[in-house]
């Protein structure tokens, strides 16, 4: 995944952590397409699965409180969209190990969560930066 | 079926490409079509619609095309239609979906849409959708998009 300038949304919290997401889904995405055995990269593919997973979580949460903290009005549609994706990732991950660690749905949950993330990062969070324009704006007239 | 509704999932592709792929966008003019051909070379998905609407749309990309935009989002090489193009290409089609019934919202019509179904080339799934479709080309640097649409009013 390519990080571009115009992903930002002007809060360097946030934009740092997006940043750091794109490159653990990246790590993530690079592990699972690499050559080889499915059954000599399992383990590694897990290893950085739970890396990515781990920060998915936090970096939701952070945004969730500034959000709260700037009174975003889009806030509780913008949850449930969180919500949504973790309740996903939590199905998926328990699908992945209740069926043995099968390559073929990992390869499935890479492909959404890469499409689902550049769009949530280049569209439904640049709402947030537009919100917090439209309020300098005010508080400037 | 009206152009109110078929303009927002036109919209929503045309918007989904420019702003998740960065691509250049022009569209053709809608037609109507009596027949799908080509499929055998193309990565159909279907996404169902309910509510206010029934029916389906349907996005046809051309094989190169798929692995393009697939590059595209992740900066890497594709080199084949495997489980991790078609499912990333069954969000994009979600996400447009998803976008174009919100705009339909903004017209008092209330709809919801269903998992993508993804075939990679033509056959018996794809002789399922009902004809004929309006249908538009949406252009691109890497590829013409075919955007089929199959509703019906259900009030």
């Amino acid at each position: 995944m390519i990080w571009k300038e115009k992903y930002k949304i002007g809060v360097p919290l946030i934009d740092e952590q997006h940043e750091e997401l794109f490159r653990r889904v990246t790590e993530f995405v690079e592990t699972l397409r690499s050559a080889g055995e499915w059954s000599h990269k399992v383990a590694k593919v897990n290893e950085t699965l739970n890396f990515m997973k781990d920060y998915v979580v936090t970096h939701f949460h952070d945004e969730e409180a500034y959000q709260q903290e700037i009174e975003y009005p889009g806030m509780a549609e913008h949850r449930r969209i969180h919500n949504d994706m973790v309740q996903y990732v939590v199905n998926i991950a328990e699908q992945y190990e209740r069926e043995g660690y099968k390559e073929e749905l990992m390869q499935q949950f890479a492909g959404k969560l890469l499409a689902w993330l550049i769009n949530h990062v280049a569209a439904t969070d640049q709402k947030i930066a537009e919100y917090v324009k439209s309020r300098e704006e005010v508080s400037h007239e | 079926m009206n152009n109110g509704i078929f303009s927002p999932f036109s919209k929503a592709t045309c918007e989904a490409f420019k702003l998740l792929l960065d691509l250049d966008v022009s569209t053709s003019a809608p037609e109507t079509l009596e027949e799908i051909v080509d499929a055998d070379n193309k990565v159909n998905i279907i996404i169902g619609i309910t509510g206010d609407l029934s029916g389906e749309i349907l996005y046809r990309f051309p094989k190169e095309t798929t692995l393009e935009m697939v590059k595209i989002m992740c900066g890497m090489e594709m080199n084949e239609i495997d489980d991790f193009v078609t499912s990333a290409m069954g969000e994009i089609a979600n996400i447009i979906s998803g976008n174009a019934i919100t705009g339909l919202s903004e017209q008092k019509i209330v709809c919801d849409i269903l998992p993508p179904r993804v075939i990679v080339g033509g056959g018996a799934p794809l002789a399922g959708v009902a004809l004929p479709v309006l249908s538009t080309t949406i252009k691109t640097q890497v590829g013409n998009v075919e955007l089929d649409i199959q509703v019906h009013a259900n009030k």
